[in-house]
């Protein structure tokens, strides 16, 4: 299992001849969340997989002392790096129960009791289709997925999108308590109130690149910052 | 009546066996595979080879023959299709037209296109039965191919529903990217799904081979029917597959025995397209309304 703050050295990400990620460093704390923030197309998913494993890209990731750039998503995953994906990508024609134990795939026991005491409403679901769930519900599913793989770092790209704002909240509250148990958060949002209310650090990227970076409350102090890239957010 | 309904589900049993191979790959590499019926009609030449000119003994030749299947189908999945997996369906589905290809003149360089014969895998006189309805005739082949599908349905439902290996199999069937994040190793399923279904191939070609003896196109009827009847039943779930099959079987025999056999393999087409504009997922397919 790795340990320690995540860095990205200069990271570059290719699509055939689209250039979405251009060079960015990142340093993500251990047991902090760190949000990455931008418009469409910033470069933000694409940082996300990155660090994952899930697309190739040029420059490197080190966590703690250990570069991990030749590893394997499946590696990635067993040493505790777990990304829930944009859009939830849960397993529709399979039961709530099935989709948690393909979360759990790396682990020699799935500890369901674990997802069930962050999300007890799955408990009463555990044999329903996972595409009969409502939007929250199929959102909670796929991060309660993620957990059964027991990350230490958790990546979220976009878990508020398309969610009803009491649902949100529902879904910042398990945030919080998923950082409270000592996972270190990576939250790709475009919902930026959400965001800066949860993280202790946040990047904002533009057009692939690193526009500003910063804590949260330091980020909303200047104008220019909140008008152009925060969607006029107030602090 | 009974007879022909019996000899339809022998027949048919065997077009799921099909259909259960070429869904198992379908489903999780996208592929159809049309290499399919010559993979399984070069092993079977390989198992005749071995029991009848090396003098291996027939069931030993067999478990030799289902590990190179399995191994075949690794090979061409690892090395002819996942290196342009990133391309597109159409580039794949080429390939398995290649390998058809291939394998058809390899076995006619090797061993020529004179028909072999297949020693019978179960022998002994056909069981009957007397009672009210009359006389039913079951030949152990039958009871053979019977046998072969309920164990392999039986064990399929548990693999896929029970085991944590089975459950990444439908993961990666149904989102292989996600799947993939999921620390599925997708590779070792794609080769498993592969490995499986060239296996049913092999199968197929040996307990077929008794009958239709061994040669270069042995497998070509069964592959179109077995596609059929994955068709019939969706081409999404193996219980599609399972009675895909059987449902054609029946239905061709009764069209052979009372209306002519000259319209057996029309009559059962023109069904299927009949059943796939009325049910454009398959009789069995599922469609389920997701919610966004």
């Amino acid at each position: 299992m790795l340990s320690g703050d995540i860095y990205l050295k200069s990271l570059n990400v290719f699509y055939g001849p689209v250039h979405a990620v251009k060079g960015i460093d990142l340093s993500i704390e251990e047991g902090k969340v760190t949000t990455i923030l931008g418009a469409n197309g910033a470069g933000k998913s694409s940082t996300l997989k990155a660090i994952v494993g899930g697309v190739n890209y040029t420059g490197s990731i080190v966590v703690g002392t250990v570069p991990i750039d030749g590893m394997p998503v499946h590696k990635r995953v067993e040493n505790g790096i777990v990304l829930c994906p944009e859009g939830r990508g849960i397993f529709y024609t399979m039961t709530v129960k099935e989709n948690l134990l393909a979360g759990a795939y790396t682990r020699k026991h799935a500890k369901l009791e674990l997802a069930f005491e962050i999300f007890p409403v799955l408990k009463e679901r555990i044999n329903q289709i996972a595409g009969t769930l409502s939007g929250g519900e199929q959102q909670m599913l796929a991060i309660a997925r993620a957990i059964m793989a027991e990350p230490k770092y958790l990546l979220l790209d976009e878990p508020s999108l398309g969610l009803a704002p009491v649902v949100i909240e529902k879904i910042a509250e398990v945030i919080r308590e998923i950082n409270k148990r000592g996972i270190t958060i990576i939250l790709v949002e475009q919902n930026t109130t959400l965001a800066l209310s949860l993280a202790h650090k946040a990047y904002i990227l533009e057009n692939g690149r690193v526009a500003a970076e910063g804590k949260p409350d330091e980020l909303m102090k200047s104008d220019v910052i909140r008008q152009k890239y925060l969607g006029g957010v107030r602090a | 009546m009974i007879n022909q309904i019996l000899l339809g589900l022998s027949n048919g049993a065997m077009y799921s066996l099909v259909a259960i191979g070429l869904v198992m790959m379908y489903k999780v590499s996208g592929v159809m595979n049309f290499a399919y019926g010559n993979m399984g009609m070069f092993v079977t030449y390989l198992v005749w080879w071995l029991t009848s000119v090396i003098g291996i003994n027939l069931y030993i030749s067999i478990v030799l023959g289902i590990i190179f299947a399995a191994l075949m189908g690794i090979s061409v999945e690892r090395f002819g299709l996942r290196p342009i997996r990133h391309l597109s369906h159409g580039s794949m589905l080429i390939v398995t037209f290649g390998v058809l290809m291939i394998l058809e003149g390899l076995a006619v360089q090797i061993w020529g296109t004179e028909y072999k014969a297949f020693p019978e895998l179960i022998t002994g006189t056909p069981l009957v039965f007397k009672g009210d309805f009359g006389i039913i005739v079951l030949r152990r082949q039958d009871l053979l191919v019977f046998v072969t599908l309920t164990t392999i349905s039986i064990l399929l439902l548990l693999f896929t529903k029970y085991t944590k290996f089975g459950i990444a199999v439908r993961a990666v069937s149904e989102n292989e990217e996600v799947a993939g994040y999921m620390g599925i190793n997708v590779g070792t399923v794609l080769s498993f799904s592969w490995a499986f279904g060239v296996s049913m191939a092999a199968l197929v070609g040996f307990i077929s081979a008794p009958k239709v003896f061994v040669s270069p196109l042995m497998l070509l009827f069964y592959q179109i029917q077995g596609f059929t009847a994955a068709v019939l039943g969706g081409f999404e779930t193996f219980t599609g597959a399972v009675f895909g099959g059987l449902i054609l079987g029946v239905l061709e025999k009764l069209v052979e025995s009372y209306i002519s056999e000259g319209f057996k393999a029309s009559f059962s087409l023109a069904i299927i397209i009949v059943v796939l504009i009325l049910f454009p997922k398959g009789l069995f397919g599922k469609t389920l309304r997701r919610r966004v």
